[in-house]
């Protein structure tokens, strides 16, 4: 009986000594990743902070609204570092989740294969994202000068209404690329679009018909006779 | 002369010319006629030029040339049939072969009121330059007040006091032009030294030595220059490069394109973005320069100015009043914080009361420039936001003056001009250190 328990506890011993030599390696494999991916998003953070410097891209996001968009949004890093930071954590991840992977356990086996599958979603998303935020601020700052040098009464909200426009179809846009929630994200977007179209039309039809034609009367009653001020 | 780039962009336009007139090899004069569906005025223009050339330059050697841009009323056939046998004739298309449209004509369309003018323009040059004519005389073909003396008041300085350029200053009425009077002019004798009325259109004298210059040089006409109509630089590139320039005092002007209210934020940023880019590539010119000097002029002395129609001023100072509202955040970035203070008062005033004073208005239109220069926003936007300053300074100096002597916007528009002068060490400053 004694011989057997000492037989079983020297085993499990064995076992366990055995499964750690074994996992050891792993264990390393995974600390020097982890090692390897702080390093490599240090340094790649440090290129692009740089990088950004050189060109100037700064100034480039100030002109082209990007700065004051974030800053709006209560973001009042410099967008450089913020890229810098997001490299580095993008860096670091990969580093990261390639060490879960080395681990090799059963239930994070598919874990990288599956992340490298859904990155080209989230750096086209990411850039659409962008792309958006710029395309709103342009679009609206066109439009908002565009109004108040028409003396367009409410032309901030003409151009407020076109920027977030641009910005809803972006998230749109965004969570369709990512794959969330796609049948809900298209059937909201038409329906909330469709929906606002309608109202505006029932709204001019119903309510502001009469308003509408006078505004349209003025107006051109304003272009017969207005100031005969010729400016060049 | 580099040969083998005025062959490329001259050849189209020249084999049209030596098609049509074989035997013309060399002239003293080029008067050239640029024109677009002009037929309703077309043929008494020529028939003026005709008889102007007969009066003052009956010995000369001269060559008409009308560079038709795709007229569909038969424009090119009415000169031919004006002109006849009288003097050598070419109608040429500039658009044709060789040269093609710019992307961005239709942008420079309803500013200069004629599509693809600058090609004309450019033909006009090349001409000028394989015939090694002295001058050429560019007359618009929509102007109906042309007069027969114009050609000789354009053309003299050139053929006979050594003038590179003649530029056209008109009789106008009271508040007309005031873009160029309050800004453009302003601007341009401040920056180069040279008091010149910055007038445009009807009609421009140029010497061969010049017109070789302007066809030569690539930044005048590609990247970013391509988006500013031609009349908007053709003033400020021959000052700024130290050409001799003589203004002619050409009397009225009677256009059928005329520039409309409607148009000034358009007609702003190209008048004025035109300006500000130039100030770019003249940086080394306009910062060593100081004071300015009179250029010489040549044609009757012009009467006071014509009382002016109806002015709404009360649309102009709320359309200040609403940039002021809704482009602070943009006026923000652009204005310096004393000058944006400065704006900010203005908005105070009672509508009778409002003024702006034109130290204010030289530091605006400088504070635009440094930021056009460093562009802290899309340049277009910038352009454009600064038209509600100006429909304040104008509505202001129509304010200031209703009640004056005749001759009281000139002199208010005189010290507009000191004032840019006054303040450039201001500019300077910026431009520099911003």
């Amino acid at each position: 009986m004694s011989e057997m328990w000492q037989e079983a506890m020297v085993e499990a011993f064995r076992e366990m000594m055995r499964r750690g030599v074994l996992f050891l390696p792993r264990l390393m494999a995974m600390v020097t990743f982890l090692l390897l991916g702080l390093a490599m998003g240090w340094l790649v953070k440090l290129l692009l902070v740089r990088i950004f410097s050189a060109v100037r891209f700064e100034a480039l996001c100030e002109r082209m609204g990007l700065t004051p968009a974030l800053a709006k949004a209560g973001v009042k890093q410099p967008i450089s570092h913020l890229i810098g930071r997001l490299s580095f954590w993008i860096v670091f991840l990969f580093f990261a989740f390639m060490g879960v992977d080395a681990l090799d356990f059963p239930a994070t086996a598919n874990l990288m294969s599956a992340i490298l599958g859904f990155l080209p979603d989230v750096v086209a998303a990411i850039l659409v994202a962008l792309f958006g935020i710029l395309l709103a601020n342009f679009t609206g700052e066109a439009v908002l000068i565009a109004a108040v040098n028409a003396q367009v009464q409410g032309a901030r909200l003409i151009a407020n209404m076109v920027r977030w426009g641009v910005v809803i179809f972006t998230g749109a846009m965004v969570l369709t690329q990512l794959g969330i929630a796609k049948e809900i994200v298209v059937a909201g977007f038409s329906i909330i679009f469709g929906g606002i179209v309608l109202a505006m039309a029932i709204a001019l039809g119903l309510g502001g018909r009469t308003i509408a034609k006078e505004a349209l009367e003025r107006r051109l009653r304003r272009e017969k006779t207005d100031d005969e001020l010729t400016h060049i | 002369m580099n040969a083998s780039r005025e062959s490329v962009m001259g050849e189209p336009v020249w084999e049209q010319v030596q098609q049509q007139c074989p035997d013309v090899h060399k002239v003293d004069l080029l008067v050239a006629l640029p024109s677009f569906n002009q037929s309703s005025t077309i043929e008494s223009v020529m028939k003026t030029i005709l008889a102007g050339l007969n009066v003052s330059l009956a010995h000369s050697s001269i060559l008409i040339v009308n560079a038709d841009v795709g007229s569909q009323d038969g424009t090119p056939e009415i000169v031919k049939r004006v002109v006849g046998s009288l003097l050598p004739l070419a109608v040429v298309q500039p658009l044709t072969e060789g040269i093609s449209a710019n992307p961005f004509a239709l942008n420079r369309l309803s500013y200069s009121g004629m599509p693809a003018r600058e090609e004309a323009f450019r033909s006009f040059f090349a001409i000028t330059e394989r015939l090694q004519a002295k001058a050429c005389v560019v007359i618009d073909a929509s102007v109906r007040s042309v007069a027969t003396d114009w050609i000789d008041l354009l053309a003299q300085p050139v053929l006979e006091e050594g003038a590179d350029y003649v530029a056209p200053v008109f009789r106008r009425q009271r508040y007309e032009g005031s873009l160029t009077n309050n800004l453009i002019a302003p601007l341009t004798r401040s920056l180069y030294g040279k008091r010149v009325a910055c007038q445009i259109g009807g009609g421009y004298g140029f010497s061969g030595r010049l017109a070789s210059f302007y066809l030569e040089k690539d930044f005048l006409w590609e990247k970013d220059a391509a988006r500013f109509a031609i009349d908007s630089w053709l003033t400020t590139v021959a000052v700024a490069e130290g050409y001799q320039v003589w203004q002619a005092r050409l009397g009225s002007k009677t256009q059928d394109t005329k520039a409309s209210a409607v148009d000034v934020s358009m007609m702003l940023a190209q008048a004025v973005g035109a300006s500000y880019h130039y100030m770019e590539r003249y940086q080394d010119v306009w910062e060593k320069q100081s004071g300015s000097s009179a250029v010489p002029e040549i044609g009757k002395p012009i009467d006071a100015e014509v009382e002016s129609g109806p002015i709404n001023v009360e649309r102009m100072v709320k359309g200040f009043r609403q940039g002021l509202r809704d482009l602070l955040p943009i006026w923000e970035i652009i204005l310096a914080p004393e000058t944006l203070a400065g704006v900010l008062t203005l908005g105070l005033r009672d509508d009778e009361d409002f003024r702006f004073p034109l130290t204010l208005w030289a530091q605006t239109v400088y504070d635009f420039a440094v930021a056009y220069h460093e562009k802290v926003i899309h340049r277009e936007h910038l352009l454009k936001s600064l038209t509600p300053l100006y429909l304040g300074r104008t509505a202001s100096l129509v304010l200031e003056t209703k009640d004056g002597s005749p001759d009281v916007v000139r002199q208010t528009v005189e010290q507009g001009c000191q004032a840019f002068e006054a303040l450039k060490p201001y500019l300077v400053e910026r431009w520099r250190f911003q």
